[in-house]
């Protein structure tokens, strides 16, 4: 058998075991185990969950929000206590799956995609989406209004799908749900969609912000839990049945103001949703669909780093130019940029540069921002590699062109840059591929590169593993042509001279 | 044409030259001798500018390097400076050539980027400085695929091509192999038969006696004495240079 089709044979083994062996992991039953363990584990994203379920801001060491309360009811009912363990709200539904904990409670939409993967018990709040502009917005009086407009909402929500069934709409994906209506405030978006309890929470306060039009869409919340535990899902029904019915859940609703009219239907949709087959098209869907979607993640990628990586070049060899040859003033200024922004992560420059800059005034699109961000972090880089590099060239080569009356910049270019530049060259190389795919962080100020996109594609099609090894690819095919290109400079630059 | 008065140079901590005096003549081949770190190669940098000094007046060709501002230079002090070195021309103990240029772009490179020439007219000049010195056939070689000697010489065609009104050597032939120790001699005392003046350090003590129209003894950072070569080597006056002299012709 050839080696190729021995890999190829080996990785579909891997793709057909990964989709089926997961859900028969967990032999003991999850009652059992909550029981004898003494807690449960509830799964939930606390990170900007209000009003879910939130560090308390008068103490941050105590949780609260509306699913605490219900958390600690079905515990309390079940005889145990609740755990709540972190989990980024996109994975919530992978990692119950890998048993990071026995229930996913926290707002997740009850949807034929996630049904494939998991069992939801019956609806415990019904949710409709709240459509939210500024304060001064004309044009956009509801849902219907929305063609052509920048409107963001959650990755992996009810409302993305919405938004993206009209056509038209320019989707900004988002993983926070603080920050879509930071930047409908600040200009950068056109509205906001997104569950009516999130809008409840963040943007009913805000005096810049109103909600335009009647919630439209509807849908449920439920809790969900590893297919297999079928029992341990009709305990939770039967709690949330007696919850109800004891008027407990209404009154956790009504502290939390988000009890009305629509809530009392809960009696009613007594059983879990599930029973009818889902449809699991993009489950089912060949890869290649997602191809296009993909693609434009790449392209975005390609032209944040090379625009970042062309700044980071000028800016940083003029700090490395001003570390060595400046004043001493120069000199500090250098030194003090290349500390600071070596010294801290580029997460929180980024996080500065988009979402702290518009409190004194200053609002950068999401590309602007991106650029910027990582270009003058990486500047801070090159600097130094340059400085190694121009270090490195003898002290004689500057001193012969100086003595062959060249001024000092004429013989710093024509001399003592092109030496550098060619020891320094396998370092740069270096710094752009890490530079590459550093640029997946931008992701986080509302940027679809191709890491955000596949994230967006993966929580919704639930396929993390085959669309990794796509992106991985993709990845991959971008940056082995840079080291080739780059160890093809290095050859000639050796060709010239020792 | 060089005139160096009263001349205090220090390192730091260093005091090296307290007064040290020297007149080259047009036309004057000057040899300086005297043990390592005696302050021989610290002269010839102050000459031209690659180190500034404390003290004193040097006087090139009627520019003076004295009245120039090292600490804060003005935009005229840069030029009084780069008018020097183009006065002057500096050849290395290391060589120091450029390694990404081939020797063509080695000696075209400061014609035409400090004296405007166009690329031709410059490099007619390198290839008939070449032709002089027998490296025609190396134009586009790298320096890395040149002989020690071969090095050296590109680098004296380098200076030359400036059309210099003197030449500085700091110990020319001293990272070379012996047998290419010659050669570059060779060049040099042509050089000093079509009437350059030059101001030589080095430790070749035959061609001091050749070549050299006055003898510059140093030690410790003094000018021990300064005579011709005649004197120097048969009849020196100074108890130093007689020290100096008999264990350098001793090896
Ligand atoms: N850049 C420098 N910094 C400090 N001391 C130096 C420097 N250059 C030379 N010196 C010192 O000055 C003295 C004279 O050195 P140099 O002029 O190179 O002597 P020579 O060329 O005669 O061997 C030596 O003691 C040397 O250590
Ligand atoms: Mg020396």
């Amino acid at each position: 058998m050839s080696r190729i089709r021995r890999i190829i044979l080996c990785a579909v083994a891997f793709l057909v075991l990964s989709g089926v062996v997961v859900p028969c992991l967990h032999a003991e039953s999850a009652l059992g185990m909550i029981r004898k363990r003494g807690y449960l584990l509830w799964g939930v994203d606390v990170e900007g969950g209000a009003p879910y379920a939130f560090p308390d801001p008068r103490d941050p060491s105590k949780l609260i929000g509306f699913e605490v309360d219900l958390a600690g009811a079905i515990a309390r009912e079940l005889g145990v206590e609740v755990r709540p363990v972190q989990n980024a709200w996109d994975s919530l539904i992978p990692a119950l799956e890998r048993g990071d904990f026995e229930i996913a409670m926290n707002g997740i939409e009850i949807t034929p995609q996630r049904e494939s993967r998991v069992l939801f018990s019956r609806p415990y709040y019904i949710y409709t989406e709240q459509l939210v502009v500024r304060k001064e917005e004309a044009a956009i009086t509801d849902f219907g209004k929305l063609k052509g407009k920048r409107v963001g909402t959650l990755s992996g929500t009810a409302a993305q799908t919405m938004l993206e069934k009209i056509g038209g709409v320019e989707v900004r994906i988002y993983s926070g749900q603080v920050e879509p209506y930071e930047d409908l405030a600040t200009g950068r978006i056109d509205a906001v969609l997104l569950d009516l309890p999130i809008a409840a929470y963040y943007a009913r306060p805000n005096p810049k912000l109103r909600y335009a039009g009647e919630p439209v869409g509807e849908g449920f919340y439920g809790i969900a839990v590893r297919k297999g535990d079928g029992e341990f899902r009709d305990r939770i029904n039967a709690i949330l049945g007696t919850l109800m019915q004891s008027g407990e859940l209404k009154r956790i609703y009504e502290k939390w103001e988000l009890w009305d009219k629509t809530q009392e239907r809960l009696l009613k949709q007594n059983t879990s949703p599930d029973g009818y087959v889902g449809l699991e098209e993009s489950r089912k869907a060949p890869l290649y669909t997602f191809l296009p979607a993909l693609l434009k993640g790449a392209a975005v990628t390609v032209i944040i780093s090379t625009a970042s990586m062309a700044l980071a070049v000028v800016l940083g060899l003029a700090l490395a130019l001003s570390r060595i040859f400046g004043g001493a003033p120069v000199r500090s200024v250098a030194a003090a940029y290349i500390e600071a922004y070596r010294g801290t992560p580029l997460l929180i420059q980024l996080f500065i540069l988009y979402y702290g800059l518009p409190n004194i005034g200053i609002s950068l699109s999401p590309l602007t921002a991106a650029v910027l961000g990582l270009g003058m972090n990486y500047a801070a880089y090159e600097a130094e590699i340059y400085r190694a590099g121009i270090e490195a060239v003898p002290r004689g080569q500057m001193e012969a062109a100086l003595s062959l009356g060249m001024g000092r910049s004429l013989a710093l270019r024509r001399v003592v840059l092109p030496q550098g530049f060619k020891i320094a060259l396998p370092a740069i190389t270096n710094d752009f591929i890490a530079l590459f795919k550093d640029s997946s962080l931008v992701s986080i100020i509302a940027m679809v590169e191709l890491a955000k996109t596949y994230s967006i594609l993966a929580v919704s099609t639930l396929r993390f593993f085959e669309l990794g090894l796509v992106v991985a690819l993709l990845y991959f095919a971008m940056s082995y042509p840079l080291s080739l290109l780059a160890r093809r400079l290095e050859d000639r630059l050796k060709g010239a001279g020792k | 044409m060089i005139t160096v008065k009263d001349l205090h140079k220090s390192y730091g901590e260093l005091r090296l030259f307290k007064g040290i005096d020297l007149v080259v003549r047009k036309g004057e081949v000057v040899v300086c001798i005297g043990p390592s770190g005696s302050g021989k190669s610290t002269l010839l940098r102050c000459i031209n500018g690659l180190e500034f000094f404390q003290q004193g007046e040097i006087d090139i060709g009627g520019i003076e390097l004295h009245s120039i501002n090292r600490v804060r230079p003005s935009r005229a002090d840069d030029e009084t400076l780069r008018k020097v070195r183009r006065k002057v021309g500096m050849v290395f103990q290391h060589f120091n050539l450029f390694p990404h240029m081939t020797v063509l772009e080695n000696i075209a490179e400061a014609p035409v980027r400090v004296l405007g020439l166009s690329g031709k007219e410059a490099e007619e000049r390198a290839r008939a400085l070449l032709r002089r010195i027998n490296l025609e056939e190396k134009v586009r070689r790298y320096p890395s695929e040149l002989s020690g000697g071969e090095q050296q010489r590109a680098a004296i065609a380098r200076a030359l091509a400036m059309r210099p009104e003197a030449m500085l050597f700091d110990e020319p032939t001293s990272s070379l192999d012996p047998e290419m120790v010659g050669e570059v001699l060779a060049v040099m005392k042509g050089l000093a038969q079509e009437g350059m003046t030059m101001l030589i350090a080095t430790h070749e003590m035959d061609f001091a006696r050749e070549a050299a129209d006055r003898v510059v003894v140093f030690d410790r950072g003094e000018i021990v004495e300064i005579d011709t070569p005649e004197r120097i080597f048969t009849r020196p006056r100074a108890e130093r240079t007689k020290l100096f002299l008999s264990r350098v012709l001793r090896r």
